[in-house]
């Protein structure tokens, strides 16, 4: 379904969704990020990209698993699944998009991860195709996506100035579409044009390259043990910027919270964990194999370059630069798979 | 007691206070306000500790993120430590934690400190009446409580 | 005007002459328009140092990288290391020699006055774009900022004012006082700000309203550790919130597990943050000299720097303390006096 907007139905069809909850990209302590939208009024698509990913949406940073207690000296448990309203975010950009299915592959591989998908299935992702890059950093097209890209997304929204073109790209973001029918107008074969147009345009714009792909798989597999990635990463602090904010990141660590050590009530609870913190791999006998923070960079790096790849056939990076823009000492993966490549 | 059912619930909250006692001076106070059968209010839970310079500020932020309505230091009067020094380095440092909570707007009046020798079961129990009274003006602590 | 030249010349001469294994200093990077950290060891490689207001790192963290690097080799390089350091840079120093950290003569400190300026705010610079990215960024010599908007390609001139960090603003001492060599006019405060402007601003609102911005920015609160994991200062192995020295054994049961002290869960929550952050501006309490970056690095911009300079300004105002300042003194919290305040104790 493909349908025409204006700037000002897009708050009607946003409050004809009230039966959900509505997100979208709001400019708070100087920076984007998703936010509750309470009335269509509130919302503003004029972000650059949102410094959270849209993953949070279905792998929040805490979830908890089940409560726990003892009863009669028997402990008890009680599950905790989420159940939320549908939730619809907009102005999801095409990189967060395409981040979803990778996050679906993981949570669904070899066992349904039943939080994630209680999430996920409540879930609607409205696209903003990306006119332009909005960070020297992006580099969706150098990993096989491009700035209007609709995979994991199921609405994709194009900004055509005065008014939106609007498809629908699955069943879930057509049935969003509906609640709003009266807000949309059809599409004529001028904005047809148009639409066309702003895509060529969108990715004629210069973005950061890569190189062959494969071949870079292939220098990362031959570079295991090479010095390149402790020189890299000397400047490296061991933050968790790069892999909270990534939109494909998706390790996380669980943990029991006690509330009451007496009676033994908690919570069991998942929470991100990052392959950048010292003790990712931390064993109980105090080993760390991966104790240095080059062997981290090779790890973040092989992760989606290599092992991603061997594993689900695609990349585990969607090129949103979040890593690069955000890294307090400039270190850009760009800039380290080349120096891989080259060696 | 316009409000009836206000009133109850008022009368209902009973602070809790964590109180962290220097074993050479007000755990011994609080000894002697017991066994002189001084009434106190009940609210406080003493932890004796060796000497108020041993407070770590994370004995404090961790009985307020575990539900404590009001956190209470009490140490030696100045110049008379057993350490010597233990409570002037406990002023100094609890009155950055002090400052510290009340710039990120927990209620002031939430976290105390007090000097009582081992002689005064008196004033200990005038310090631990007084800390509730506040405190049931306050109401529960719900700031720096961990939602759990 | 600090002449770039003159400092690639020193560290040139510095590295040629052997008096330092590298040198810690700022280069032109790929990610971003902002200056990055670099290690020199060759003397060649000098040609790449820059000097301008996107030179924001505190290198001195570096040094801290170096040390626990040489305590866990079997065959250290104890050799100096030479460092580019703006005024608190060369503060962050004072302190870890006032700590013992390492020597003055495991330094040589290659002091850049920031004379009239500082360095940008990259948030304060976001808000102007409304989080678009700049592409490059210039001191124009008077008092503005020219920066290139990524994108459109369009050029503004901010007033320095407005996009100069607020530690900037507020500076004191511009010049480094520990030094081996300094470059640039010895200024001390630049007039913008008086000192801990900020953080007398936030003092202020009322509780209730302290209370809503603080709960505010520790719920937004990623716990992605940037902050502590840039600050010098905080050089412990391991940092009392991550609870991973709890031995297990054989004989360790469930109960013994589930009791450990955790003083702050993983989970990011607004109760956990807040004691992860106030533990930590207290664990910096008379040793945060004011590099701002925390607040820098913060990816949500939680304005955490003024956790730690309000309790800089009690340092300063109640017991006349002065982080870095004087590597000879007893630290903020090793020391008192009898006069120190003792009217809030009952």
């Amino acid at each position: 379904m493909e349908k025409i907007l204006s700037q000002e139905k897009l708050r009607e069809w946003v409050d004809a969704l009230d039966d959900c909850e509505v997100y979208a990209p709001a400019f708070a302590d100087s920076v984007w990020n998703f936010a509750r939208v309470k009335a269509g009024a509130d919302i503003d698509l004029s972000h650059t990209n949102t410094i959270g990913s849209v993953k949070e949406f279905a792998f929040p940073q805490r979830e908890v698993f089940f409560c726990f207690e003892k009863k009669d000296g028997v402990p008890v448990l009680t599950p905790t699944l989420p159940d939320p309203k549908p939730t619809v975010v907009f102005g999801v950009r095409p990189c967060d998009g395409r981040g979803m299915p990778r996050n679906d592959t993981v949570f669904n591989k070899e066992f349904e991860d039943p939080y994630y998908w209680a999430r996920r299935n409540k879930l609607t992702l409205v696209g903003l195709a990306c006119n332009q890059p909005h960070s020297p950093n992006c580099f969706c097209q150098s990993v096989g996506g491009s700035p209007h890209a609709e995979e994991g997304l199921d609405i994709l929204m194009t900004d055509l100035g005065d008014r939106f073109h609007v498809k629908g790209v699955t069943a879930k973001g057509v049935e969003a579409m509906e609640r709003g029918r009266d807000a949309f107008d059809a599409v004529s074969d001028a904005d047809q044009a148009e639409v066309e147009k702003v895509h060529a345009t969108s990715r004629s714009h210069s973005q950061r390259p890569l190189g062959n792909l494969d071949a870079i798989a292939e220098a990362i597999r031959e570079s295991f043990d090479s010095p390149l990635w402790a020189d890299m990463a000397q400047h490296c602090i061991g933050c968790g910027i790069c892999t909270f904010l990534c939109p494909t990141c998706h390790c996380f660590d669980i943990n029991d919270e006690v509330i009451n050590p007496t009676t033994g009530e908690g919570e069991r609870v998942r929470t991100w964990d990052n392959c950048q913190f010292p003790d990712f791999t931390m064993h109980t006998s105090g080993h760390n194999p991966r104790g240095d923070l080059g062997s981290r960079l090779r790890q973040r790096v092989s992760h989606k370059f290599l092992y991603f790849v061997e594993n689900h056939k695609t990349q585990q990076c969607t090129g949103c630069g979040r890593c690069i823009t955000e890294c307090p000492v400039g270190i850009d993966i760009i800039a380290v798979l080349e120096r891989v490549g080259q060696s | 007691m316009s409000n009836p059912s206000k009133t109850t619930e008022v009368q209902t909250f009973e602070p809790r206070i964590v109180a962290f006692l220097c074993k050479w001076c007000s755990s011994a106070g609080s000894d002697l306000a017991g066994v002189s059968r001084i009434q106190y209010s009940a609210n406080a839970t003493p932890i004796t500790i060796p000497c108020s310079g041993s407070v770590s500020p994370m004995y404090i932020l961790s009985a307020f993120n575990k539900g404590a309505d009001g956190v209470l230091i009490s140490g030696c009067h100045p110049g008379d430590c057993h350490y010597m020094e233990g409570n002037y380095l406990a002023r100094r440092k609890l009155y950055l934690v002090k400052e510290l909570l009340q710039f990120i707007g927990l209620e002031s009046e939430r976290f105390r400190m007090s000097w009582v020798s081992a002689a005064e079961g008196v004033k200990f129990a005038e310090v631990v009446d007084e800390f509730v009274e506040d405190l049931r003006v306050l109401g529960p602590q719900n700031r720096l409580k961990a939602e759990r | 005007m600090v002449n770039v030249e003159e400092i690639r010349g020193y560290a040139a001469g510095l590295l040629e002459k052997g008096e330092v294994k590298s040198v810690l200093g700022f280069r032109r990077g790929s990610a971003s328009a902002f200056a990055e950290p670099c290690t020199l060891i060759e003397a060649s490689d000098a040609a790449s140092l820059v000097w301008d207001p996107t030179c924001l790192n505190n290198l001195a963290l570096y040094l801290v990288k170096d040390r626990k690097q040489q305590a866990v080799s079997k065959t250290p390089d104890t050799r100096p290391v030479g460092i580019v350091a703006k005024g608190c840079d060369s503060r962050a120093i004072g302190v870890l020699l006032q700590e013992n950290y390492f020597k003055r003569e495991d330094v040589v400190v290659i002091g850049v006055s920031c004379e009239g300026t500082g360095v940008v705010d990259p948030r304060k610079l976001s808000a102007k774009l409304k989080g678009r990215t700049a592409s490059r960024v210039t001191f124009d010599g008077a008092d503005g900022i020219n920066v290139s908007v990524y994108g459109d390609g369009t050029e503004t001139v901010i007033p320095a004012r407005e996009v100069l960090a607020d530690r900037c603003l507020e500076c004191r001492a511009a010049t480094p006082t520990l030094n081996d060599v300094v470059f640039g006019e010895t200024v001390e405060a630049r007039g913008y700000n008086e000192p801990f402007h900020a953080a007398k601003e936030a003092e202020k609102v009322s509780e209730d309203e302290r209370w809503a911005n603080w709960e505010h920015h520790f719920d937004r609160c990623l716990r992605c550790f940037a902050c502590r994991a840039v600050c010098p200062m905080c050089y412990c192995p391991e940092c009392v919130v991550d609870s991973t020295t709890f031995v297990v054994t054989l004989g360790t049961s469930a109960e013994e597990k589930a009791n450990r002290i955790r003083w702050c869960e993983r989970s990011a929550n607004t109760s956990e943050s807040a004691v992860y952050h106030l533990t930590r501006a207290i664990h910096l309490a008379g040793r945060c000299i004011d590099c701002g970056e925390c607040e820098r690095v913060c990816p949500v911009n939680i304005p955490l720097r003024l956790l730690n300079t309000k309790l800089e300004k009690e340092a300063f105002e109640m017991f006349e303390y002065q982080a870095g300042h004087d590597i000879e003194q007893a630290s903020l919290l090793s020391s008192f006096r009898d006069e120190d305040p003792n009217s809030f104790i009952r």
